[in-house]
């Protein structure tokens, strides 16, 4: 399980995340829904070592992995796909999926999961010699994904994987989360689109200005009001 | 029509250990989008260590080319360290700025722990120059044209067959996804500033071999011309440095030749202008766009 306890991150005095709380169950799929600016990004960049928290505390099943360097929480079989995907645009989709698995020295695993990278996205070996920068949207998000599988984690974070991306493309991406939870991956999803993420989701959370202000499952709360707090913040008082 | 060739044959030899001070430049330059200006001044470093076992222990051709190299890569991370390694994401400004300041410091140190100016630095090759018909060849200039192909070749493999090549062409992309997949940033930069320096330690052995002296002005003068063949050829490019470096080499030849010493350093900055004007990002790089030359680090 992905606990994360009271968490703090602050941009100098300002503090994106004021103490958030929440876990991710193993083999389940967990949303993070909230407006921009919600703090999302700024949990999954502490969570992955980039941005590092003030106080508080991530453990993954009870290993503390506050505070260590992203290679290491790499090492503990976390990945995070990235917002806006930052795949490595001048270098091909074969060493885009190669970087993935930096860590890694079987070379020999690492050609056959390139190959099930392949058959669980056929574009991206249609577009395998291919500089990443010069592919579609879809298609490097399915690249950013399938680098972040390279490392074969335990646990996947994504951040926003539907952005920017047209609606059939969209269902592409959560049918591929879907299954990749079927397969064992524990996955933390953070996301805008609340629609989608609902019919996914075993659990979710809402967050509202760097604090956890909803946790339930789908159907606990009617989703126009899932929705409208997603998109707009804070319900409307008056 | 002689003297045209034998200066291009001169500048051809000349830039080609331009070629290599610019290639450690731009390996730096690449990985970190931040410009280095101790680089020079390290090489410097590591070139009165080889001067030192050279008078002292009157050490032979291979030990003092190592005394310099691992001197030039002893300074080199002791800069990346100082001056890039604490620096956050996005203060190009501060690092430049600081490799400066540590300019200074190895510049004052070599003066002030150096009795004497001027030090004595082993020939690589004595003996008559070899000749092409017409045309005169140095061996030692030979051999620092072939180092300057054969060491960009070899740091091109490395970049893109091995692994340490995977995970610095993955920082130059982005940092931030390198960090993600994996990739220890922080030791790879350092690695990478390691390298650069015992390029440019070679680099620096060659050019002294040639010039039989050193002095604590060699930094200073392998900082601007590794700097200036690197802008003319493309920063961050390989392929870029070399061919920025023998255009230098050419044009200081040619204008030292008809217009005398004065004019030839003139020549080289009216050079670099016209290439700033007329191409931005040099001869074979990419032109400046979404990113300033000193904005962008690692996070």
């Amino acid at each position: 399980m992905l606990d994360v306890a009271n968490l703090v991150t602050a941009y100098g005095k300002i503090e994106a995340l004021k103490g958030v709380t929440l876990q991710a169950e193993r083999g389940r799929i967990t949303c993070l829904l909230g407006p921009n600016g919600a703090g999302k990004t700024t949990l999954m960049m502490s969570i992955a070592g980039i941005l590092q928290p003030q106080r508080g505390s991530i453990r993954l099943d009870g290993t503390d992995l506050t505070g260590l360097t992203p290679a290491r929480i790499v090492a503990q079989g976390v990945a995070l796909v990235p917002e806006n995907r930052l795949v490595f645009p001048q270098m091909s989709v074969r060493e885009n999926l190669l970087a993935g698995a930096y860590q890694r020295n079987d070379k020999v695993e690492i050609a056959a999961d390139i190959e099930r990278m392949y058959e669980r996205f056929p574009r991206l070996r249609e577009r395998r010699e291919q500089l990443a920068g010069t592919l579609s949207g879809g298609e490097q998000q399915m690249l950013a994904v399938a680098r972040a599988l390279m490392s074969r984690p335990s646990v996947l974070l994504m951040d926003e994987p539907s952005l920017g991306l047209a609606p059939m493309v969209v269902a592409e991406i959560f049918r591929i989360v879907g299954e990749l939870n079927r397969d064992g991956t524990t996955i933390f999803l953070v996301e805008q689109n609340a629609h989608m993420a609902l019919q996914v989701a075993h659990h979710f959370y809402l967050m509202e200005q760097g604090r956890v202000t909803f946790s339930g499952t789908p159907g606990q709360l009617a989703e126009d009001e899932v929705i409208q707090r997603a998109y707009l913040g804070a319900r409307r008082t008056n | 029509m002689i003297d045209f060739v034998q200066n291009t044959i001169d500048g051809v030899m000349i830039g080609s250990s331009y070629a290599l001070l610019a290639l450690g430049f731009t390996l730096i330059f690449g990985v970190m989008r931040r410009l280095n200006l101790s680089y020079g001044p390290s090489i410097m470093i590591g070139a009165y260590l080889g001067t030192l076992v050279y008078v002292q222990l009157s050490a032979g051709p291979a030990v003092v080319i190592a005394a310099t190299v691992i001197g030039a890569v002893l300074a080199g991370v002791y800069v990346e360290r100082l001056c890039f390694a604490p620096m956050a994401a996005g203060a190009g400004i501060a690092s430049m700025v600081s490799s400066f300041a540590i300019w200074m410091q190895l510049e004052q140190a070599a003066i002030l722990v150096l009795p004497r100016h001027t030090y004595p630095f082993p020939p690589l090759a004595t003996g008559a120059p070899l000749t092409l018909g017409p045309f005169l060849l140095r061996v030692d200039h030979l051999v620092t044209l072939g180092c300057a192909f054969a060491l960009s070749a070899g740091v091109q493999l490395l970049l893109y067959r091995s692994r340490f090549g995977l995970a610095l062409r993955a920082i130059i992309n982005d940092p931030v996804a390198a960090h993600l997949v994996g990739i220890n940033v922080r030791t790879a930069v350092m690695l990478a500033f390691a390298l650069a320096s015992a390029v440019g330690g070679i680099a620096g052995y060659l050019v002294l071999a040639t010039d039989q002296q050193v002095t604590p002005m060699f930094g200073m003068w392998a900082t601007f011309k590794g700097l200036i063949a690197m802008m003319i050829g493309g920063l961050g490019s390989i392929p870029g440095a070399i061919v920025g470096g023998l255009v230098l080499g050419i044009v200081e030849a040619q204008s030292q030749w008809y217009f005398g010493p004065q004019v030839r350093d003139l020549l080289a900055y009216v050079l670099l202008f016209a290439c700033l004007v007329l191409r931005p990002g040099g001869l074979l790089g990419e032109p400046p766009a979404r990113e300033s030359a000193l904005g962008r680090g690692s996070a």
